[in-house]
């Protein structure tokens, strides 16, 4: 005789076996007394479980009503709240999508920086333009007489740093924050709706 | 479900998606003596499965948008409710019975009479159910007593196939420990 097959016989009661395993536990249920007395021992309990009845409850007619009543109304809200999901979803994406903007766009400046550095392009003029337009507080303090030397160098390092380094981080850390508070969001939203914290015990 | 029913309830479900509340009505109607008896069966107390009920079919109402037709609208339906079930068990701070000595079932009762005494006997199966993990309990109620397949329960909790037999397997275990001088008793009668 084969040996016993008692964590088949549950799926075998609730028929969730193919023909060929159907086959095989029959065979199997003919000659063996342990696993027939477990599978009649199921039965039992599934024919016990069956006699546990219903209270009276409302008619399906009553029920409904008592539920409308208490629908809340959201005709307006189906819309908007489409609106609402879709701009849910869409803001992680821009997000990321302006934080690639921010490292591609530094990423291509640094590029052609260097390129510019080692002569294989020339964009003097468009770098030159480029720096002319803003307003140099080291360059100023500088004519004034205020700066000069290595303190001059250190405040160009300063100046530089605060111009490009400094908005970029703020970007890119605020982008950051704002997509990981998005997560926490949608995090706490999905455990709440979706009923696994209550399945789970 | 015949393909003409389940077509009229996916237009239903696509009336209700649009805010029609006379169709969403339509649903309610069909699903809901299913419903009252998962949540019944899953608290164990009229007036609470009642409640439950209800709160079950207006999340539903409220959550219409998020339902996709990957799984049937009664499985998905089946899963608010068997929450909204265990959110009010908990709400009500309800205590369910823990152990089988909870159970009483092993006291000095008066005789085999009384062990027979159907009302009596279906306290105890439904104390029984109660006294199961909820995991295992949902599982359990919707094979027992509503019937689903393992591919329906699977959906309808958003767990493995593999997780809902191992479930059913283990609620069925205990079932059988708690039960079982009624089991036995059961098969007795079922055999004169």
């Amino acid at each position: 005789m084969s040996e016993h097959i008692l964590e088949k016989l549950g799926a075998y009661l609730d028929d969730e076996l193919n023909a060929r395993e159907i086959q095989k536990v029959e065979q199997h249920l003919n000659e063996c007394a342990i696993c027939q007395e477990e599978y009649e021992s199921l039965q039992s309990l599934s024919l016990l479980l069956a006699e546990a009845p219903l209270p009276d409850f409302p008619s399906p007619k009553d029920f409904s009503t008592n539920v409308a009543l208490r629908l809340p109304r959201k005709s307006v809200a189906t819309t908007r709240s489409k609106a609402m999901e879709i701009g849910w979803w869409m803001a992680p994406v821009g997000l990321l999508t302006a934080w690639i903007f921010i490292i591609t766009t530094n990423l291509v400046g640094e590029i052609l920086g260097a390129a510019n550095r080692f002569g294989l392009v020339n964009l003097s003029d468009v770098l030159s333009t480029g720096s002319s337009t803003q307003t140099s507080w080291s360059a100023t303090l500088s004519n004034f007489g205020l700066l000069g030397g290595s303190n001059l160098q250190w405040a160009q390092m300063l100046e530089s740093f605060t111009r490009t380094t400094v908005p970029q981080m703020i970007f890119q850390i605020s982008i950051a924050i704002l997509y990981l508070s998005w997560m926490a969001i949608w995090w706490a939203r999905h455990t709440r709706q979706e009923f696994g914290y209550a399945l789970e015990n | 479900m015949t393909i003409s029913t389940q077509t009229n309830e996916s237009k239903l479900v696509s009336k209700a998606q649009n805010g029609d509340r006379n169709a969403f009505s339509e649903l309610v109607h069909t699903h809901s003596q299913g419903v009252l008896n998962v949540v019944y069966r899953m608290c164990g107390n009229g007036d609470l499965a009642e409640d439950a009920a209800q709160e079950a079919f207006i999340q539903a109402w409220l959550r219409m948008s998020s339902y996709k037709e990957k799984a049937s609208f009664r499985s998905w339906l089946y899963r608010i409710a068997v929450n909204a079930a265990i959110d009010m068990l908990r709400k009500e701070k309800r205590i369910l019975p823990n152990t089988i000595e909870d159970l009483n079932l092993s006291d000095s009762r008066p005789g085999p009479e009384a062990m027979l005494a159907s009302s009596e006997r279906t306290e105890l199966i439904r104390e029984a159910v109660l006294t199961l993990p909820n995991a295992s309990r949902a599982v359990l109620v919707l094979r027992e007593y509503e019937g689903l397949s393992y591919q329906e329960i699977a959906e309808s909790l958003e767990i493995p196939m593999g997780t809902v037999m191992s479930r059913l397997s283990y609620a069925r275990k205990l079932l059988k420990e708690k039960l079982e001088t009624h089991l036995f008793s059961y098969a007795e009668v079922e055999n004169v």
